[in-house]
């Protein structure tokens, strides 16, 4: 047996496997060493049977079916009868739009941020409660937060498909987010442009972090503050100290109150500035995947046969203390002596490791240098 | 519910019930002298949909009258079946749904949530529940993009009239479903034999008096194109992108048989949304003809793949036009 696969055979001995809603509703599929083709279509009619594939099997890679089936060993849509599905959604470090430069590390801290909000969404807006959200580390290069709730079981992929265009701010109109307003005021006409903070949706959203930007441009230094709205497009030096100026307690006062003047400089920086923030505030979840109602994905418990990290439950209230390199970590910090294949560095458990040649490290990190395929193990 | 309410919503469960509690058999509904009105009422019913897509009204004074309205709406229903035709069923559905929206516009709230439970939706403070809303809403229209709406813990803010428009979308569907596993007894046919016949004719020639369009596919736009062939492999398609493909195809004069046609390729396809979707977007059933997104819209929608001669044209059917000079 080769080394991977003994690994992974110990700890598929006693593994701590979070098993999905209804298991004998669900299609499995894996992934075995040394093969590229998944095994598809299979079921299991308990927990046991599943535990004693993997024991048996020593799967690389282990996913089920978001999806319910009636027949769920059946191999083909239309005889596997389709009865609902989980709510999945993915968020993957390669989907950021700067993915390319960052560090592993460094890559799954920004998505981790993305979940963050990902999950503001769902509790606030879409209004599901913790208890009916999970959160998992992939395992690898993202998240997968799952939502099972009896409302949204037998969506279609349509209806998936607006859920995430609102998470993705996709199709939002702009005009209806900043009104404009005519003010009667005898013979005078007062045009303002209005926002609404206390709106519910993007409105409401937008609303409160439009008014947020300007008090933290109002607290800044000129000189900062100036830079600040730079960023702004279409903003130049001179309109940006226009507007800077006019801060003055009274136009703040009436743009907490969700009023922005017309007649001034905001009135041009409105849209522009809805644009970027709209930008800062929508989270990344991937739409094919999320409006996919019969897809797969990894068992929660699993492992990853690219790194040999679990598939980890992150608890919500914990998120921001979760550390991939260190919570999924299964195997143990017994030294195992690999030959780098390339040099390699990486922090996990806490700890830096700059590798080349032959090296004795901790099992876990031989394990996920052999998965990732950057190294070799002894026999 | 009083008599005359019921007569407005034939096909509310509690009209059934009604029905149920008089005990008239079929035989009786389909011979007897004393329901021939609504015999007549239910071809009108019929008729008035195959030719106009909606009911016509009926004068209601007294309990008699909003009786025989009440029956006529089970027997229209198995007439509709005996015409064994898709077409008919499909507009039959929607003609009923579209009278039922009519009325509804003119409730008060409280009859309107009444209505709404019954078709399983969850409304509370003015707000539907956002799955109840995706489930019935035209969201290829923005306004009704789920995005540009008030969500909060759940629930969509909604006006009156607005849930009497995602109810009459619940209505179709459901009469619709219905239809399609009721039995209609061979009487039916026997009975309204020549009504059914003259009707049948007009449902031929409607469906004929149709041009065809010439549509020249090398002088689509690149995003049209796009759309066509991410459409024609079975690859999921957002609905912004459907919208803008039917909106085009619909204004240089293709059919809507056709452009279903297109769309039964598409994984998620099923005939009967689809077709309300293109009837929703040509106009046929909201009565507002939906005009084609200009090109900066397309662009912000990350559907626009530009191409040289598009650096002239800010508008998909400007492109086509100059291209087909
Ligand atoms: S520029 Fe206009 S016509 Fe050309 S591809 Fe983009 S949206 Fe289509």
């Amino acid at each position: 047996m080769n080394f991977l696969r003994k690994k992974f055979y110990s700890y598929y001995l006693h593994p701590s496997i979070k098993f999905p809603h209804r298991v004998e509703r669900r299609e499995f599929a894996f992934v075995l060493f040394n093969e590229q083709s998944m095994h598809r279509h299979i079921s299991f009619s308990s927990k046991d049977g599943l535990l004693n594939y993997l024991k048996t099997n020593i799967p690389a890679h282990v996913y089920y079916s978001s999806a319910y089936y009636r027949n769920p060993s059946a191999s083909t849509m239309q005889e596997k009868k389709w009865m609902g599905a989980d709510l999945i959604f993915d968020l993957d470090a390669d989907h950021l739009p700067n993915a390319k430069e960052m560090s592993y590390e460094d890559s799954l801290r920004e998505v981790k941020k993305e979940a963050i909000k990902l999950l503001s969404f769902l509790i606030d807006d879409f209004g599901f409660s913790k208890e009916e959200i999970e959160i998992y580390f992939s395992g690898s290069r993202g998240y997968h937060l799952h939502v099972s709730n009896s409302k949204v079981l037998e969506l279609g992929s349509q209806e998936r498909r607006e859920i995430v265009d609102y998470i993705t701010g996709r199709g939002l109109n702009i005009e209806e987010i900043a009104r404009e307003k005519k003010i009667y005021k005898g013979k005078f006409v007062d045009k303002t442009i209005e926002i609404c903070p206390q709106a519910g949706g993007w409105k409401g959203r937008i609303a409160k972090t439009l008014i947020k930007f300007f008090r933290e441009i109002r607290n800044m230094s000129r000189e900062k503050a100036i830079e600040e709205l730079m960023k702004i497009e279409s903003v130049g030096n001179k309109m940006a100290e226009d507007i800077y100026d006019a801060l003055n307690d009274e136009r703040m006062r009436r743009i907490e109150e969700g009023k922005l003047d017309q007649a001034t400089a905001f009135k041009k920086i409105v849209k522009p500035l809805i644009r970027k923030l709209a930008i800062s505030l929508h989270s990344e979840a991937d739409e094919p995947v999320t409006a996919d109602i019969k897809r797969l994905i990894r068992l929660p418990g699993s492992l990853h046969g690219k790194t040999g990290l679990r598939v980890t439950e992150v608890k919500i209230d914990e998120i921001n203390e979760f550390e991939p390199l260190r919570d999924a970590v299964v195997f143990s910090d017994e030294k195992v002596k690999i030959k780098m294949l390339k040099p390699f560095r990486i922090e996990m458990m806490e700890e830096e490791f700059d590798l080349k040649g032959v090296a004795k490290v901790p099992e876990y990190l031989a394990v996920f240098l052999v998965a990732k395929g950057v190294a070799e193990a002894f026999s | 519910m009083d008599l005359f309410k019921l007569s407005y919503y034939p096909f509310l469960a509690e009209a059934k019930e009604w029905v149920k509690e008089q005990g008239v058999s079929v035989e009786e509904i389909l011979s007897d002298v004393i329901y021939e009105r609504a015999r007549r009422r239910a071809i009108e019913r019929i008729e008035h949909a195959i030719l106009k897509g909606t009911i016509s009204e009926a004068p209601l004074t007294n309990e008699v009258d909003c009786a025989m309205e009440i029956f006529s709406y089970p027997i229209a229903r198995m007439i509709a079946v005996s015409f064994e035709n898709e077409y008919v069923l499909r507009r039959y559905a929607l003609a009923e749904a579209k009278k039922a929206y009519e009325r509804m516009k003119n409730e008060d709230m409280q009859f309107i949530v009444h209505i709404a439970e019954e078709f399983g939706m969850e409304i509370k403070n003015d707000a539907i529940h956002f799955s109840d809303y995706l489930r019935y809403a035209p969201t290829w229209d923005m306004k009704w993009k789920l995005v540009n709406r008030d969500l909060k813990d759940g629930y969509v803010s909604v006006a009156k009239q607005e849930i009497a428009r995602l109810l009459q979308e619940a209505i179709r569907k459901k009469i619709y479903d219905e239809l399609a596993y009721l039995y209609a007894p061979p009487e039916i046919k026997r009975v309204f034999y020549n009504d059914i016949l003259r009707l049948r004719s007009k449902v031929v020639v409607r469906k004929e008096k149709k041009i065809r369009g010439d549509a020249s596919f090398p002088d689509f736009p690149p995003c049209i194109k796009a759309i066509i062939s991410a459409v024609k492999s079975g690859k999921n398609v957002p609905h912004v992108g459907r919208f803008t493909l039917v909106t085009f195809l619909n204004a240089i004069g293709m059919d809507e048989d056709e452009i279903l046609k297109l769309f039964s390729k598409s994984p998620d396809f099923q005939e009967d949304k689809a077709r309300y979707q293109i009837e929703h977007i040509t106009g046929k059933i909201s009565g507002t003809v939906y005009s084609i997104p200009r090109c900066s819209t397309i662009r912000t929608w990350g559907l626009c793949y530009p191409d040289e001669r598009c650096k002239y044209v800010s508008h998909p059917l400007m492109y086509y036009r100059r291209k087909r000079k």
